[in-house]
């Protein structure tokens, strides 16, 4: 339990370090269900193996977006979009992962985009303790990030 | 003194935003050339005057690592500084870097004030265009 607690304390730092610095957006913490439209994978492998999934509205990702590369609206492609999203999982996996054991090697996958809709539940009773989940919200735009670790 | 940089990364969009982190930060950019990956980026090396190199580590066809492999072997490019730019920045995985030849090395996300230091270091320049006399290997932890 006090390791699923400083794993999500971690994998929250991660968040936010990489929405403030690349996306200039500033996340809060929710625990409002997400209606996402894509989502970005990434999995992991090391001393400890696992995965990072990405749950994105549209209007979350556009706000990264034309945050990250300085664009306007009309200039925001699903391609950029698509871009933008593997590498924003990428980034959180990468500095999760150093922040939880910066000695160890740790091998990241390429990252996969989905353009796959659905409803993300924060908690579920049950999930497990192996199980991290978070929703966060900027400016009316939401987001969900689920970490399995095996 | 302005300097030619080449960014090698697969994704399209990062070298669009580490360029223009490295264009807010200061740094006298002349040239700037992309590639997609190591191959991409020999060929590069191969035709134009290059300064430093900033370089994702992994990439599909040839990684960051093999990168520095191949320069190192290469007489002409063999002292072109790479600072390398990645997500997963582990000690191991920073000092396998140095001892392949890597000059920097740049954590993603990054800050403009990071990597013109990380720059202006690698190259031996101090920001107002002295030349220093060894520029070492340098991480981001030394500033």
């Amino acid at each position: 339990m006090e390791n699923t607690k400083k794993i999500q304390e971690l994998l929250m730092n991660a968040i936010f370090e990489v929405f403030e610095k690349m996306y200039f957006v500033f996340l809060e913490p929710v625990d409002e269900d997400v209606k996402y439209d894509m989502v970005a994978s990434i999995n992991f492998t090391g001393p400890v193996k696992g995965c990072i999934d990405v749950l994105f509205t549209r209007g979350m990702a556009e706000t990264m977006t034309r945050n990250m590369l300085n664009v306007d609206d009309n200039s925001i492609t699903d391609k950029l979009i698509e871009d933008c999203a593997k590498e924003a999982v990428n980034m959180i996996c990468g500095n999760f992962l150093q922040k939880y054991d910066s000695s160890k090697v740790f091998d990241l996958s390429i990252p996969v985009f989905k353009n796959k809709s659905g409803v993300f539940t924060k908690q579920e009773a049950g999930a497990g303790e192996n199980v991290c989940k978070l929703s966060f919200e900027s400016d009316g735009s939401l987001m969900g990030i689920e970490m399995s670790v095996c | 003194m302005s300097f030619n940089v080449l960014i090698v990364d697969d994704s399209n969009s990062m070298r669009s935003v580490i360029k223009k982190i490295v264009t807010i930060s200061g740094f006298k950019m002349d040239q700037c050339w992309e590639a997609g990956n190591g191959r991409e980026a020999l060929d590069v090396l191969s035709k134009n005057w290059v300064d430093v190199v900033i370089s994702d580590i992994n990439m599909p066809e040839m990684n960051g690592l093999e990168l520095l492999d191949h320069l190192k072997k290469n007489e002409t490019l063999k002292e072109i500084p790479v600072i390398m730019i990645t997500t997963e920045g582990s000690d191991n995985r920073m000092q396998e870097a140095f001892k392949r030849g890597a000059k920097g090395f740049v954590k993603k996300p990054f800050l403009p004030e990071e990597i013109k230091k990380i720059l202006y270091s690698v190259i031996g320049v101090s920001e107002n265009g002295e030349y220093k006399e060894d520029t070492g290997t340098v991480d981001e932890c030394d500033f």
